[in-house]
């Protein structure tokens, strides 16, 4: 019956293949669009050939649009992490993700009809909850354009199913999610101007031109409710919310990433990753001072080193930036924040200690 | 001259036989690989829909309108774990593609239930068929004929979907709304696996004729092959090879024509499963190695089976298998006639088969022999004695002659019985003049006290509503089962003709009273009901327990049903189908086509005429057959002309001795009435024989295997015209032989030729 099953849930996924060596999030390009790109050659052809942008330093971020979807693009996400504290003080993960694949580039106006069932771009979402070194993830995946999963600017509103962040006012944001054994709904209160990475919001992803558009808020302050294992937590805290897109993401060779978005109790915040290939790891972060611009680092300002593996993941951290005087230990806590779905990944919040201390989050990707 | 040359140039001298051999093991394999293809096909689909649906939900719209992706989106958006379905046929091929959203398919796999993976392991990626992008299934949609109903969406929902949990406006429903068929289905493809076995076997026994004709002549020239030093284990590789290749080289172009067979009837086949059984024919790949070697084996198996098996050269030790010939058909009568399910029918069959291909040819070898020895004419006793070794000799293809015949009269009297019978009954069923279904979401009853009040419609008119449903019947101590329900208010004139299998007194009165209720006969089979039972009914969550006082013939259809009158339906039944039938008599179409459009604030009528749903009906059934007299009439052909080549092929052996009689003083005339009338008497009593055959396997069929495998009985019919024309037939192919075997004599050469004389001093 569940090989049956299995048929069912992907057997419209096989056959082609679309640029392989595209990677994406947690190999979602790789994966998604090397399955589903076929069925749609023939769509793609209406009104001449379309192709998927890719972003360059001259393009620019434009607000509040970019918070909606970018149908020429080939990958976009939206994503929330969150360092909460229950009532008693215990601290509490919480991730949120939305992931928008394009199976097949078209002008944002050109919205296909819902009755033709259109698969021109598949949905995902990603909610977890780490509490008490528990760790809960759930996912969920849609059709686009059939109206159970999208996004929106204006209104801003990004939704699969039952789960949806969208705007309640000005600079308050409501997030909902109901998964089979844990849930949250929460405030959101945006209390900063987004931070805009790289150069003018172009985050490179190697010495090449690949890269993606990636801007961030990363001052949310957050209070609500999180259902977990039957008991319901009053929570509050603070989140960093990502917008990133890119049609050409990763390149080849490149294994998979570390990412880490610290607020450190100084009021400063810093953004880090690294994308690991063969030879130097390309290395990239922004420096957010609690007054003042953001300023983007390169390997020459950033250092990222493992000190700790935890069953093949690297749990512990050393992140250097000396020319602000910044050496911080990360580590997670204890248990497995392994995100068990389709596309298996690391998130879990961390801990910052060393010249600064402070909480943050983590992902790890392409760690078997 | 290489051995290889010197073994196989028998072909070179006889391309016909190669010809007829490669004929055979095509055809055989065309229809029997073609048969199994779709029965395969359909039983795939059968244990698929099961697997898939079976004990699922599905959510539908409280005011019965069609599901839309805009209820799937706000289904899902309520956070109901829905998927969308979307079954469509294929244009221009064989059954139906299930549309489906492998994304949606994924929430199934969160609740532990089927439709996605398991704990996030990777999904496995299939290819296809018959599950389809609903993309592409909605894409074929489109592209359905503007006449033909577009398909419908069905949401399914995922196990332990609550009913509190919908949104206002929707409800759950069970997805198996189909009624209990019990193992029709089954049984039906089982008939269609049987027939395909018999056109098998009958191929098997041509081909081993014809195989084993070359290999007696070529027996000299492997003698001589022998002698020259060539090992006999040599020889019998090297034929094994030979007959390899053979069967490689036929049985794949075989398969080809199979696929194309299934796929040019496979339509009209989908149309009768979904029609009888209501089972959908998905579409589904071939597969083609297993009946490639299974047609291999059984070709290897025809003609090589003298190499496992010793021929037993002397003629005395046939004689001995009289007891075991009767045996076997005596054991096949007795369980012919009381087993009591299909595969023992089918064993029976068998035997009975089995045994009168013992005896056929020996009972001609007897009579012949026994004519000869009363015969005074010395030309009669000559005729009689030469027919005695032709149908020793021909035995195979003589069988298998008989056993096609047999077929064929059976098949042609029950698909024929079928044919008047359902011609009747939709005769009785189709009294009404006009037919009008119910618009959707519009009440019968407006309509219905409209037609009452038409002065018109008494004047020689007549009309009731015909309403259907679902209700459940229990019978003694047994669980309830659901069956269909049909309920006509009033109960009008329309049904008096109606023929009913067993009645009480006036049944349409009884249920008019609303004293008692109808059953079918599929019922009365199925629940073991008779006239006077009192039957334990659930309509609608109502009880209403009533007496049977009628069993009316239902054909063509697999379900239980029960005919009560519209009175009893309680408040809350929901009809799935409702018309209304109606003679108008002095009331004019017009007026009431106006009339109705009236009533139900409709801009459209649905309007079907007597003419059109017979038609209708008529093309179902036909197709129901198309696939069986497909089969008899080509096996048939077959036969006939591998008896023509084998009679061809024996007469020429025996040349010399025909030769004998112009010898003898007969003139070239009188020799061809003789062999005519030889070669016509061996095929008239092929003929002969194969007539009780025939007319038991009818009986069998009738009045055994159709009530197993389609749930209703047939009465049983002969059709001794039909007799007459396969007479004809078999004196026509005993012509066929006469003439070529005519040509062959005024061909030249008279030498004696026989396997003795071949030794070796041809050299």
């Amino acid at each position: 019956m569940r090989r049956t099953m299995l048929v069912l849930l992907w057997m419209v996924l096989a056959g082609c293949s679309q640029e392989p060596e595209q990677a994406g999030f947690a190999g979602l390009a790789e994966s998604v669009a090397e399955g589903m790109a076929e069925g749609m050659a023939e769509g793609g052809g209406e009104g001449g050939q379309l192709f998927y942008l890719q972003p360059g330093p001259d393009t620019g971020l434009t607000l509040p649009e970019d918070l909606g979807t970018h149908p020429r693009h080939r990958i976009e996400w939206w994503y929330l992490t969150a360092n909460l504290r229950t009532e008693s003080g215990e601290p509490l993960g919480l991730q949120w993700t939305q992931f928008r694949q394009a199976l097949l580039p078209r002008e944002a106006g050109s919205i296909p009809e819902p009755a033709t069932w259109p698969l021109e771009a598949a949905w995902m979402a990603h909610a977890a909850v780490s509490w008490n070194g528990k760790h809960v993830f759930a996912e969920r995946l849609a059709r686009g354009d059939v109206g159970n999963a999208g996004a929106a600017a204006r209104p801003f509103s990004v939704w699969l199913d039952q789960w949806q962040l969208e705007s309640v006012s000005e600079d308050q944001w409501r997030l909902q999610v109901q998964a089979e054994n844990f849930s949250y709904d929460l405030t959101l209160t945006i209390n900063d101007q987004p931070v805009a990475h790289g150069i003018d919001g172009f985050s490179a992803k190697s010495d090449s031109a690949q890269g993606s558009m990636y801007f961030s808020y990363v001052d949310i302050a957050i209070s609500g409710t999180v259902t977990f294992e039957d008991q319901s937590l009053a929570v509050e805290g603070r989140g960093w919310f990502d917008r990133e897109w890119s049609s050409q993401f990763l390149k080849t060779g490149q294994q998979g990433w570390d990412w880490f978005a610290l607020h450190l109790d100084s009021g400063d915040k810093l953004m880090a990753f690294r994308l690991r290939e063969e030879g130097n790891p390309f290395v990239s972060g922004t420096w957010i001072p609690a007054a003042g611009q953001a300023r983007p680092l390169d390997s020459g300002q950033l250092a990222l080193s493992v000190i700790e593996h935890r069953e093949g993941v690297p749990v512990r951290w050393r992140i250097e930036v000396p020319a602000q005087g910044v050496n911080l230990e990360l580590s997670a806590p204890p248990g497995n924040y392994r995100n068990q779905g389709l596309y298996p990944y690391w998130e879990s919040p961390v801990d910052v200690s060393g010249s600064h201390t402070g909480e943050g989050y983590m992902e790890l990707t392409g760690y078997r | 001259m290489t051995l290889f040359t010197a073994l196989f140039s028998h072909y070179r001298r006889h391309p016909l036989q190669l010809a007829a051999l490669a004929l055979m093991i095509l055809v055989a394999t065309t229809l029997w690989s073609g048969v199994r293809q779709l029965t395969e096909q359909a039983r795939t689909s059968l244990a698929q829909s099961e697997q898939v649906m079976a004990g699922r939900q599905q959510v539908v719209r409280v005011d019965g309108a069609g599901l839309t992706v805009g209820d799937f989106a706000v289904l899902r958006r309520a956070g109901v774990c829905v998927m969308p379905w979307l079954e469509v046929p294929r244009p221009d091929a064989v059954g139906l593609v299930i549309g489906i959203d492998p994304l949606a398919a994924h929430c199934f796999a969160e609740e532990g239930a089927p439709f996605g993976t398991p704990g996030g392991s990777r999904p496995a990626r299939l290819d296809g068929k018959p599950f389809v992008d609903i993309a592409e299934a909605a894409r074929l949609a489109r592209q359905l004929p503007a006449a033909e109903t577009p398909p419908a969406l069905v949401l399914i929902a995922a196990d332990d979907t609550l009913a509190a949990a919908l949104p206002s406006g929707y409800r759950l429903v069970s997805v198996s709304t189909g009624p209990d068929t019990g193992e029709l289905g089954e049984s039906f493809l089982l008939n269609l696996d049987a027939l395909g076995i018999l056109v098998l076997l009958i191929t098997a026994l041509l081909l081993r004729s014809v195989y084993r004709l070359g290999i007696v002549q070529r027996r000299d020239s492997f003698a001589l092959l022998q002698r020259f030093g060539v090992p006999l284990a040599r020889l019998r590789r090297l034929l094994i090879l030979e007959i390899l290749v053979l069967s490689a080289l036929c049985i794949g172009p075989g398969l080809w024509a199979g696929g194309w067979l299934a796929q040019s009837i496979g339509q009209g086949f989908g149309q009768s499963l979904q029609g009888l059984f209501d089972a959908p024919l998905y579409a589904s790949p071939g597969h083609w190695g297993e009946p490639a070697l299974i047609m291999m084996t059984v070709v290897l198996l025809a003609c090589l089976a003298d190499f496992l098996v010793p021929v037993r050269r002397s003629h005395a030790p046939r004689l001995r298998s009289y007891p075991l010939a009767g045996g076997l058909l005596v054991t096949g009568l007795v369980l012919a006639l009381l087993g009591p399910s299909l595969v023992l029918l089918f064993v029976a069959v068998a035997m009975v088969f089995a045994g009168v291909g013992l005896l056929a040819p020996l009972l001609i070898q007897w009579l012949a022999e026994r004519a000869a020895s009363m015969a005074s004419d010395p030309l009669r006793r000559w005729r009689h004695r030469e027919l005695a070794v032709m149908a020793r000799q021909l035995a195979l293809p003589v069988v298998a002659l008989q056993f096609t015949l047999a077929m064929v009269l059976a098949v042609q009297a029950l698909v024929t019985t079928f044919e008047d019978t359902f011609d009747r009954w939709l005769g009785q069923r189709l009294a009404a003049e006009l037919y009008v279904p119910v618009p959707s979401g519009q009440p019968a009853e407006p309509a219905a006290r409209w037609l009452a009040a038409q002065p018109g419609l008494q004047q020689g008119g007549a009309w009731h509503r015909v309403i259907r449903g679902r209700a459940r019947v229990a019978v003694g101590d047994k669980a309830a089962r659901p069956v269909d329900l049909l309920a006509f208010a009033p109960v009008s004139s329309l049904v008096s003709d109606w023929d009913f299998l067993a009645t009480d007194g006036n049944p349409w009165e009884a249920l008019a009273r609303q004293d008692a209720v109808l059953v079918n006969e599929q019922l009365a089979r199925r629940l073991g009901v008779g006239i006077g039972d009192r039957l334990a009914l659930e309509i609608a969550g109502s009880p209403l327990a009533l007496p049977v006082a009628g069993i009316y013939a239902d054909y063509g259809r697999p379900a239980a049903e029960v005919l009560v009158s519209g009175a009893l339906l309680p408040a809350g039944f929901e009809a799935e189908f409702e018309s209304i039938s109606i003679t108008p008599g002095g009331l004019s179409r017009e007026a009431l086509v106006g009339g109705l459009k009236q009533v139900w604030q409709v801009p459209e009528l649905t309007l079907r005429d007597n003419a059109e749903i017979r038609a209708l009906a008529g093309g179902v059934f036909d197709q129901t057959f198309l696939l069986t007299r497909a089969m008899s009439i080509l096996t048939l052909v077959l036969a006939a002309i591998a008896l023509l080549i084998m009679g061809w092929v024996f007469f020429t052996g025996r040349a010399w001795y025909f030769r004998l009689l112009a010898t003898w003083g007969l003139s070239r005339r009188e020799v061809a009435a003789q062999l005519t009338r030889l070669s016509v008497g061996l095929t008239a009593s092929v003929a002969l024989l194969a007539l009780p055959l025939g007319i038991w396997l009818t009986w069998v069929l009738v009045h055994r295997i159709n009530p197993l495998a389609f749930g209703w009985s047939l009465p049983m019919a002969v059709y001794p015209g039909f007799w007459v024309e396969l007479i004809g037939l078999s004196l026509l192919i005993g012509l066929g032989i006469a003439l070529l075997m005519g040509r062959q004599l005024r061909a030249g050469a008279a030498l004696p030729v026989s396997a003795s004389s071949l030794t070796g001093g041809e050299r």
